[in-house]
Formats: C-alpha cells, structure tokens, sequence
C-alpha cells in the first residue's frame, strides 16, 4: 500500500496529535538524556577491582597497569586521566567523566575506570521481570 | 427457533455480541504469542494487542475496550502464569493508563480522530503507566526514568503502526452484516 494512501486514511486531529507527541519525545530525550551525577568511581584492571573511591573527595591516585602507572585525578566531581605510559594517550583525551554510568577506558594499559551511582549493586541489572 | 424466526435487530445484537467476544479471545491470543517473541529489552513489546481495543472502541464504545483490555490481561497472565508478578502489575498500569487515555480521546475527539490518533495517545499511555508502576513498585531509583525517552519513541512508532492497522481492520468489519446497519457512535 502506498504511503499515500495511508497519510490519507489519518485526519487532521491524528496528525496533530502525532506530532505533538513526537515533539515531547524529543523533549524528554533533551530533558532526561543527561542523567545523574555519579556517587563513585570504581577502576577495573582484567576485570577485578583495583580501586574504588568516592567522587566527594578529591585526590590524586597512580594506578599500575600492564604498561606502567596512570596517573587518575578527582576534583569536585569528576574524574580524568592525567598522565599515561601508552602510546596514543587516548585515555587522557577522553576528558573529564562525572555521570553514572559513564566510562573511562586506558586499553593499552588494561584499566576501566567506571562511575556509579547510589544504588547498592548497580552493576547489571538491577531487576529482570517477564 | 431458526434464525430466520429471530428478528433482524436481535440477530445484530447477537453478531456483535460474538464479534466483541472474539475480540478478546484474539487480544488474549496475540498477547500471549508477543510475550513469546525475543524482545530487544525487557519491557520493548509491538502491543499488537492494542489493535484489538481499538477496535472494540470505534465499534463499540468505552465499556467494550475497558472489557478487551481487562481480559487481555487478566487471562493472558493466567496462560503465561504470571498473574500478580511484576511483569503483570506493569501490564495492568499500561494497559489501565492508556484505555483511560485512549476513551478519554475516542470521547473528546468525536469524528475528528481517528484510530491513528487513539492509538498513539494510549501507546504514550501505556509507556507512561509502565514506567510509572515500575518506579513505584519495582526500582525506586530516580535512574529508570533515563530509559523513559527511548521507551516512549519506541511506543510511539508501534503505536502509529497499530492505529494504521486497526484502521484496515475496522474498513473490513463495518462491512460485516453485524456492523453495517450501525453507524459509527
């Protein structure tokens, strides 16, 4: 069937309506897309934990990898690689991570650097239900 | 007592009555088959069944799509054996939400609306009353509703779909000799 054909079967009302509701679609993604400040940091090397810290404090911390020592910097609330030992420094161009969920990655040097947020074992899912 | 004893309007009364009962034998059924397809995320479904209320409302009105929801549910989770689990407390917050919303626009719109618009107003709905059970009852954390976005595009373009079908499924019905005579109320 021609697109046509069905744009024709729909009246005004319908049409308006869907694009109002697009539009606050839309909207909801500008409004909720952003998400919450994570509570702390957590920093995986080959998948155990080295390292968590919360984000409240600020420091300083050197984190050894598979090539040598990252250097990983907190401040009010964020968190950014400063000085690496690999080769393209892709994770110091990473900037700056302060949200739940977000994620800094060093490959070379094997570590992940992940920011959660308040709930107790965010890790996963949190519930699974059919 | 033949049919041809019983007079025309009995007989049409009858026709309907059967229609709305296949109604929700069908909404059970297509119900009960979604919750068997892989879903890309676990509250992701195309909501066929909703094709079934729509229906039932242009042809029937408000008390005859609150009867297709209701027993879609109710029955679908007896099948699937989850009644009263949580997956059947988000179904029944949806589907409660968008039926309220849909006869609230089959009411308000008259002729001006169509399936399309019903339909897209209760997948809004319906998105809206799961994400709302859901953060009552089941993740009491601010985070589900980050989600919200992308569940509330998804049932927007299923609920489009589904309004355009239910739209060639009523041109089909009011053909029928049960709904002929009857004009659109």
């Amino acid at each position: 069937m021609a697109l046509s054909a069905l744009w024709e079967r729909t009246s005004w009302l319908d049409r308006l309506l869907v694009a109002l509701l697009l539009a606050a679609t839309l909207a909801s993604f500008a409004l909720l897309g952003g998400g919450p400040a994570g509570a702390r940091l957590v920093v995986e090397r080959d998948g155990e934990i080295i390292f968590t810290a919360p984000l409240k404090v600020d420091r300083e911390v050197g984190l050894s990898g598979n090539l040598g020592e990252s250097l990983l910097v907190i401040k009010s609330g964020r968190v950014c690689f400063r000085q690496a030992p690999c080769p393209n420094r892709v994770c110091i161009g990473m900037g700056e991570v302060s949200r739940s969920g977000d994620l800094l990655a060093c490959v070379p040097n094997g570590l992940l650097v992940r920011i959660e947020g308040t709930a107790p074992g965010k890790t996963g899912y949190d519930l699974l239900s059919r | 007592m033949t049919s041809s004893a019983v007079d025309p309007i009995a007989l049409a009364a009858a026709r309907r009555r059967v229609f709305l009962a296949l109604f929700a034998a069908l909404a059970v059924a297509v119900h009960t088959l979604e919750a068997l397809l892989p879903a890309p995320a676990p509250w992701f479904r195309l909501g066929f069944a909703n094709i079934l209320t729509l229906s039932a409302l242009f042809l029937y009105g408000s008390s005859a799509a609150w009867s297709v929801t209701l027993a879609r549910i109710g029955l679908g989770s007896l099948l699937l054996g989850s009644l009263f689990s949580p997956g059947f407390f988000l179904s029944l917050g949806g589907g409660t939400l968008a039926t309220a919303l849909m006869t609230a626009a089959h009411r308000l719109g008259g002729r001006a609306i169509g399936p399309v618009g019903v339909s897209v107003v209760g997948a809004v709905g319906h998105a809206s009353g799961q994400m709302l059970i859901a953060w009552l009852l089941l993740v009491r954390h601010d985070g589900i509703w980050r989600i919200f976005p992308f569940f509330l595009l998804a049932s927007l373009l299923t609920g489009i779909a589904n309004g355009l079908v239910a739209d060639r499924v009523l041109v089909l019905l009011r053909r029928q000799p049960a709904f002929a005579e009857m004009e659109e109320s």
